[in-house]
């Protein structure tokens, strides 16, 4: 450290980590996509009570937020090859279980995690929206499924910005851990740069800032969103 | 028009209703009295299928339906006659007063939107909410609110609506305003009506047939000067006695 930073170096794996942007992406984007969706169904069970799913559901939900999330990644990734194997060598299929790309254990793993979460963000929004919003939906001659896609979600969705913009913060934090198991995201892509000279330093900072402008912009979004989506709360405020 | 028979609900083997006949013609305005607790409400909400009746038959015009085992498409048809207004409104949060009024017609009966728009606007004006149409719930007073309410229910031009209690939740400054527009609709309309209400001068002036419940049965129906100023029953008199005051009744 004595001879200082080194600027050079800094800027090259600057571009060299964000290169690994789209990676990140990729996998915050398609596990919210997973996880939204299916979230907000077993958060419904949850809800309503429905027997044997909803358990299912919180143990599941249990078991992830028990669990952090490098040894869901070390386990999935070190046992999904070995169950693989074993069924293509049973039925003799010849492909190399080694060659698979990190980015589908990474996209399980991911959704799966935040899959958990969000059940949890959409059990507690949907708690907020009272009963008597879904009658006077069926009163005006609406179906459960038009009562939901026109009035509830939207209202859920509203209740639950804050907690989705925490989780997909979160979540885009959490792909860093996927340098774990050589996903070429943005911190593995430092990390390479690294090693070559021993920049620890400069690659860590790169990190730091990309991070911090990706987790703000993100925030940006999820706020504007929030504005625009519940106006008709603060109508009068 | 309508006619239910031998309705039953309990919930939690507490018996609510215990076998309520009840018929309705069309242009009639029915009230319905009681003491709370005697299966008023439970009563619409059965008709509505807001509660699913332990047990009963209602046939609407030329559907005829099991209470207890209607399927959703049965449940379906007859919600596509009735309309309901609820005690507490029950006003879409998300959407603005002409969205309120609007929902039912474009997604529930498929009305085209700009059709649907109009007739939104010509209820909401019906209502004395012509100054309100992009207000949201948040910013309309509680009497505001229930006129939405009854802007939405009219809109959909059902065949009857079911009034809950429509002014129970108001600060009684606001009562009559609630009032007037249902007795407008009734009168101008010739709207079919059951309202279950506590308000007595509503049922005087603007009924044709007053039903008097009690612990889930009908006890005594009839003209409002046979309920109102002539009951037979005992249980009736009692009742009347608590709640007309002596000295002041809305005037609407």
């Amino acid at each position: 450290m004595s001879q200082g930073l080194n600027y050079e170096f800094l800027i090259d794996t600057f571009f060299v980590a964000l290169s690994g942007i789209s990676i990140t992406l990729l996998v915050t984007i398609v596990s919210l996509i997973v996880a939204l969706p299916l979230g907000f169904l077993l958060a419904m069970t949850r809800i309503n009570r429905i027997p044997v799913i909803q358990r299912i559901a919180q143990i599941y939900v249990s078991f992830v937020r028990g669990t952090p999330i490098i040894i869901q990644i070390f386990i999935i990734y070190s046992s999904i090859p070995l169950i693989l194997k074993a069924f293509f060598d049973k039925y003799n299929i010849q492909l190399d279980i080694y060659k698979i790309n990190p980015i589908w254990y990474a996209l399980i793993i991911f959704s799966f995690s935040t899959t958990a979460l969000l059940i949890e963000v959409f059990r507690s929004a949907l708690g907020t929206v009272k009963k008597e919003q879904l009658e006077a939906a069926y009163s005006v001659g609406l179906t459960t499924f038009q009562a939901y896609r026109r009035i509830i979600i939207q209202q859920v969705l509203v209740v639950a910005l804050p907690n989705l913009c925490t989780t997909t913060v979160n979540l885009i934090k959490a792909t860093s851990l996927g340098y774990a198991m050589s996903l070429p995201e943005i911190t593995l892509n430092a990390k390479v740069a690294a090693n070559m000279g021993y920049n620890y330093v400069e690659a860590y900072l790169d990190i730091f800032i990309i991070y911090l402008i990706l987790c703000m912009t993100v925030e940006y979004i999820f706020k504007v969103l929030e504005k625009r989506l519940s106006k008709y709360k603060m109508a009068n405020a | 028009m309508l006619e239910i028979k031998n309705v039953h609900k309990s919930f939690h083997k507490n018996a609510i209703l215990k076998g309520v006949d009840l018929s309705i013609d069309k242009g009639d305005v029915v009230v319905i009295l009681g003491p709370s607790g005697s299966g008023k409400t439970t009563l619409l909400r059965c008709i509505n299928f807001l509660e699913r009746a332990d047990k009963g038959h209602a046939s609407f015009g030329d559907i005829k339906v099991d209470l207890h085992h209607a399927k959703k498409k049965e449940i379906h048809a007859i919600r596509q006659k009735i309309a309901f207004v609820f005690q507490n409104y029950n006003l879409f949060t998300n959407k603005t007063a002409l969205e309120n009024v609007t929902e039912g017609l474009i997604i529930g009966r498929k009305i085209p939107r700009a059709e649907a728009i109009i007739r939104g606007k010509q209820a909401l004006d019906k209502v004395g909410l012509s100054e309100k149409y992009n207000a949201y719930p948040i910013e309309l007073s509680g009497g505001q609110q229930q006129r939405v309410g009854i802007a939405r229910a009219v809109a959909l031009n059902p065949d009857i609506i079911l009034f809950d209690e429509p002014t129970s939740a108001l600060d009684p400054e606001l009562v009559g305003e609630v009032l007037s527009v249902m007795k407008a609709i009734a009168k101008e309309e010739g709207t079919t009506m059951l309202v279950v209400t506590h308000e007595i001068s509503f049922a005087k002036e603007v009924a044709n047939r007053v039903i008097f419940m009690d612990d889930g049965v009908v006890v005594e129906e009839g003209s409002p000067h046979e309920i109102l100023v002539t009951p037979k029953e005992e249980r009736t008199i009692r009742f009347l006695k608590r709640v007309i005051p002596k000295d002041y009744i809305y005037q609407i």
